[in-house]
């Protein structure tokens, strides 16, 4: 059974440790680098995890497990103004870091008031690039009912983090974690972080049920396999941007342009088959210079091969 | 700074009470509000929000913010208030020009030039724009979607009503009502 640790540290013997993950037979999921410190998401054998352990006591960092590691998640907030920017959001942002996701964060246009309340098709599109979206709402009942339109239609999981408990909306999103609301300070004390906390377990426990109907019908080939192939190639393995290659339970997002690498997309093989076969690519909806891969599931790939004839 | 809460939703009271707290503290505009009245409606939408200030902004001069001693052609100035100290460096910037101002240390200052009198007269701080700031203030508490508003304000009682589309006669009424209550009229 692999398990998905971070290691969070200085880059200091940091050599020793990919060693180390590639002498267990493990895979570096993502590897962040900030001026002289690490963080290194990685999925090992669970056998040598002490080991592990051990190896980054040795050389001065820290490791803890990440449920929430391959995975992006998008905060969503009614505007991008002051009243809503950057608490509570930044925070809930950063305690999904802490958990192993990716995070982004994200602002309507007219996502604000109560009856002009207002989301784009567009704005659904870039929230369903994502594989859940917690979206923030505030201090009024009444208000947050009202706001129903803004996430019925959107398809990844949906997460509302509220003031107080709303009723009726139980069918339109994934979970419901009241007792935050507008806030205008860090939530640092000791009854905030606990609440932060059951925010990223909330959506653990939804992506956990979002993975277990993966596996009911698993993927063609596994996000991070992808990842390992597409690392080799150049304009990726030379991006600047952090985290050029992202990964998502159902595929990755790849942070060059379509446009510009057409060709080595439609040529690039993975266990005999090329990439365009089984696997749907896309510009991504926030700008050209992202890629999305949805993998498709080995049952898409066998009704496409009957389609096509082939044994 | 006393606050109290009117509202509808129980939830959105306590939340406002501790937002408003913060909000005025964050500005720094906490210390010279005396009392606050704050009527919650999210049913309509309507929000009225009304604040006492402690005394009603008056103008400010350099003389109420520093000390000036005059010798021969020359102004002598320390600052006594620092938080005006911006205020009169442009001021006398833009009378004197850059040149004929000695900035010796944070707060002394020689004009070159300058005549104790008109000096000391000049305007570094209207009542209107500490107004204008409260005002500001109390926007960034409201809820961003209200928009649409009307201000009522008198001699040291500022209040702002807000809401989402129309802003109708009972709800001026309502307000004014609220505005009244501060003076305590009704």
């Amino acid at each position: 059974m692999f398990e998905v640790m971070m290691y969070d540290g200085g880059v200091y013997r940091s050599a020793e440790l990919y060693e180390m993950i590639e002498d267990v037979g493990g895979v570096v999921l993502q590897s962040t680098r900030s001026s002289q410190m690490l963080t290194v998401t990685m999925s090992i054998p669970g056998e040598d995890k002490p080991a592990m352990e051990k190896l980054c006591r040795s050389i001065g960092g820290d490791i803890r497990g990440v449920p929430l590691a391959g995975t992006e998640i998008a905060v969503v907030g009614c505007t991008l103004g002051r009243h809503h920017m950057p608490h509570p959001i930044c925070d809930i942002a950063e305690q999904l870091r802490q958990y192993g996701s990716i995070s982004v964060v994200m602002g309507l246009a007219r996502g604000r008031g109560k009856a002009t309340a207002q989301i784009s098709k567009s704005e659904r599109d870039i929230i369903d690039e994502y594989d859940a979206a917690i979206l923030m709402l505030g201090n009024f009942k009444q208000c947050i009912e009202a706001k129903r339109d803004l996430f019925k239609d959107i398809d990844v999981p949906v997460i509302l983090v509220t003031g107080p408990m709303p009723e009726g909306l139980n069918d339109d999103c994934e979970a419901i974690v009241p007792g935050v609301g507008r806030k205008a300070e860090r939530m640092r004390t000791a009854e905030e972080r606990k609440k932060l906390e059951e925010i990223a377990d909330k959506v653990d426990e939804v992506l956990r049920d979002k993975r277990k109907v993966l596996e009911e019908d698993p993927l063609f080939v596994h996000p991070a396999e992808l990842k390992k192939l597409l690392e080799e190639y150049e304009p990726i393995n030379m991006s600047l941007r952090p985290a050029p290659i992202v990964l998502h339970l159902d595929g990755l997002r790849v942070k060059i342009p379509l446009s510009e690498n057409i060709d080595y997309f439609s040529n690039l093989e993975i266990y005999g088959r090329k990439l365009v076969d089984i696997a749907r690519i896309t510009e991504s909806k926030i700008n050209d210079g992202s890629t999305l891969i949805r993998i498709k599931t080995l049952s898409e790939v066998e009704d496409m091969d009957c389609r096509n004839g082939k044994k | 700074m006393e606050i109290e809460v009117t509202g509808t939703d129980e939830y959105g009271n306590e939340a406002y009470k501790t937002l408003f707290d913060t909000i005025m503290n964050d500005v720094g505009k906490a210390l010279i509000i005396d009392k606050v009245k704050l009527v919650l409606r999210p049913d309509i939408p309507m929000f009225i929000f009304s604040v006492r200030l402690i005394n009603e902004p008056g103008v400010k001069t350099i003389a109420d913010a520093a000390d000036l001693r005059p010798e021969g052609s020359e102004l002598h100035m320390s600052i006594s208030e620092e938080r005006y100290a911006p205020a009169i460096l442009s001021q006398l910037w833009k009378k004197y020009g850059r040149d004929n101002i000695d900035q010796q240390t944070r707060f002394d200052l020689i004009v070159h030039g300058g005549d104790e009198k008109t000096v000391s007269e000049m305007v570094i701080d209207s009542g209107d724009e500490s107004k204008k700031e409260v005002i500001g203030a109390l926007w960034r508490v409201l809820p961003e979607g209200i928009k649409a508003r009307h201000n009522i304000s008198e001699r040291n009682i500022i209040t702002i009503l807000a809401t989402e589309e129309i802003v109708k006669p009972e709800m001026k009424e309502e307000a004014q009502r609220v505005h009244d209550s501060m003076k305590g009229v009704a």
